[in-house]
């Protein structure tokens, strides 16, 4: 195996990583707010590709379904919350399970009308970039640079604005915020939506370098679910740091190991951290 | 006294007595097959065991309020189980049934330990991570040293079950049934036993406000490690039960979606009660053999249907029929 693979490889990594750390902040904001696990969120993900392979193949530009997704994302989560999840907000299990059903509706229905065959999306931009000895598609450095900015782009909103600021208190202290005035149900809602429009913007983001099919989701939700548990439930930083870091780590073992190994590597790290330190490798006090 | 395990009693009367209508119920399982062609036999059974399968999540849940995404891991652990005793170790069908379920509950000991130190939400997560990393070693050929050809099996003869001095075979789809039924019987008559004993009521405590349980002396972690791997035994019995009945079993039955499958299941039919996972499983499967041609489609209504009884009915089908019949005896 030459150097360069390896830091293809590497690179591979890297830029997953990030596309997951996307989809996994979303996973996190909608567990620190709302008290839910979403183990529909990798259906999301999933959604978002397919959403991106329909409005690429009936106007072919790629750059539309990347403006009009995330977009999607917002609307439909919103929907969602509304009608499905704010009726029982007060039963956190009957919510997952709740979730699990809009799982099995989101990828049963992708199968029924989109089909079950994994489909595939051109990459957009089409060329390469040497590095080092090898030829490395542009498509995957821009992901990568992309993801940088949502993530940037979403702890600004978090940290420096006024809605932000709310999501932030309601996170921290619900009734305390309602008591100061912080519109809670209107938070939830923007909350539920931008979550799953994380997720739909990271399969978009994706969709030219996975294959496109029902069941992405599966794939992508436990890795998610690593990122969580390994950055802290709860802990935003943490959970985009653990992404990228686990992602790269695969990536280097994958190098010289099956992918498989390097899967089962980044589990037993997490179980470790389960059993050691469970609020998580970086969270500062525990909670 | 209702049939779920929240209501302590009702000052509504029952049209039926409690205790005749659930004897009807059995009559009714004991007696249905006779009158049913044999595909239909494996089938009802089918339903029974699957049924089971969703029991053990009704219990892990309902009793002792842990969402386990894991019971698939331990239905396919009483898979490996069945088949590990009865090809390796060459013991006969009761052998292999209770190896089974020894299996499920040795390995969800560690893993439940595992689990059960994780709080509330972490729970979740953690069990799903240990179905995908009990899937993940067993799918990647590597460690076929570890699980051997026992995971995914066909079986190629009709297995026979020793009963007294005489041993009947699998060849009359009855037998199968009643040996299910049987089965399934005693596994309720157990899970109807612990609920009611002073440890499911210590359970429920826990499940219902853990501070205050610590707090008068119940020992939280070990009650809910313990209700976990009782939990598993139902799952690997059902595992066993399956692959009797269907002569099959497969790696993918350790899937975490399988596990999904026994949530979605329970819930739909009643996740506090015993007979409301039997009742969704029972709806599920009959309704989707009679839309088979709509399958894909019926999935989705499954789901939808899923979401509104959630919403408008927590307690399931069964919570809905049990309110029903309290309200037609006032």
């Amino acid at each position: 195996m030459t150097g360069d693979l390896v830091i293809a490889l590497a690179i591979n990594g890297l830029v997953w990583g990030l596309i997951i750390a996307l989809i996994a902040l979303g996973l996190s904001i909608i567990f620190g707010l709302l008290d839910i696990i979403n183990v529909a969120h990798g259906d999301f993900f999933m959604l978002g590709t397919v959403f991106a392979w329909l409005i690429v193949t009936a106007t072919g530009n790629y750059w539309v379904a990347f403006l009009i997704v995330p977009l999607i994302g917002l609307l439909l989560g919103a929907l969602i919350e509304r009608c499905v999840l704010r009726p029982i907000e007060d039963s956190a299990a009957l919510s997952i399970v709740a979730a699990f059903g809009l799982s099995l509706i989101l990828q049963e229905g992708v199968r029924a009308t989109f089909g079950a065959t994994p489909k595939r999306l051109l990459d957009p931009i089409g060329t390469t970039i040497p590095i080092f000895n090898l030829q490395y598609e542009i498509y995957r450095l821009f992901a990568a640079v992309i993801a940088i900015v949502a993530i940037a782009g979403f702890f600004i909103f978090l940290h420096h604005t006024k809605f932000g600021t709310w999501m932030r208190a309601v996170r921290q202290d619900k009734d305390m915020a309602i008591a100061m005035g912080v519109p809670a149900n209107r938070v939830f809602a923007v909350t539920f939506a931008l979550g799953t429009s994380l997720a739909m913007f990271g399969g978009v983001v994706a969709a030219p370098i996975t294959s496109v099919e029902f069941r992405l989701g599966l794939d992508v939700l436990p890795l998610c679910f690593m990122a969580v548990i390994i950055g802290g439930l709860g802990n935003l930083p943490g959970t985009a740091a653990a992404a990228v870091l686990l992602s790269l780590m695969e990536g280097l073992i994958t190098s010289f190991a099956a992918p498989t190994t390097a899967r089962i590597v980044s589990l037993i790290l997490m179980s470790i951290v389960l059993l050691l330190r469970p609020q998580g490798l970086f969270a500062r006090s525990a909670r | 006294m209702s049939g779920t395990f929240d209501k302590s009693g009702s000052i509504l009367t029952p049209l039926v007595s409690e205790g005749a209508g659930y004897l009807m119920l059995a009559a009714g399982l004991v007696v249905l097959p006779l009158f049913m062609p044999n595909y239909q036999r494996v089938f009802a059974a089918e339903i029974l065991v699957w049924g089971l399968f969703a029991l053990s999540f009704a219990i892990v849940y309902g009793v002792g309020g842990m969402l386990s995404f894991a019971q698939a891991v331990y239905f396919g652990m009483g898979c490996w189980g069945f088949n590990f005793a009865t090809y390796q170790l060459q013991l006969n069908i009761w052998g292999a049934v209770f190896a089974a379920i020894v299996a499920a509950m040795l390995f969800a000991i560690p893993t439940g330990f595992l689990a059960t130190r994780a709080r509330q939400h972490h729970f979740l997560i953690v069990t799903v991570i240990i179905s995908v990393l009990v899937h993940t070693v067993l799918a990647s050929g590597h460690y076929r040293w570890i699980a051997g050809p026992y995971v995914t099996r066909a079986m190629t003869f009709v297995p026979e079950v020793p009963v007294g001095f005489a041993s009947l075979s699998f060849k009359n789809e009855l037998v199968g049934y009643y040996f299910t039924l049987f089965a399934v019987g005693l596994a309720v008559a157990c899970a109807w036993l612990i609920v009611n004993s002073p440890f499911g009521k210590a359970l429920r405590a826990v499940r219902d406000n853990e501070t205050r349980s610590a707090l008068i002396g119940l020992n939280v972690n070990r009650l809910r490690l313990l209700m976990f791997v009782i939990a598993t035994a139902f799952a690997g019995l059902a595992g066993a039960l399956y692959a009797l009945v269907a002569r099959y079993t497969d790696l993918e039955f350790f899937h975490w979606t399988y596990s999904g499958k026994a949530v979605v299941l329970a819930v739909v039919g009643g996740v506090h009660s015993l007979v409301g996972p039997f009742l969704g499983t029972a709806f599920y499967m009959i309704a989707a053999e009679y839309l088979s041609q709509y399958f894909e489609q019926f999935v989705i209504v499954f789901g939808v249907i899923l979401l509104i009884i959630i919403r408008y009915a927590p307690d399931g089908l069964w919570g809905l029929i049990v309110r029903y019949l309290m309200r037609q005896g006032r």
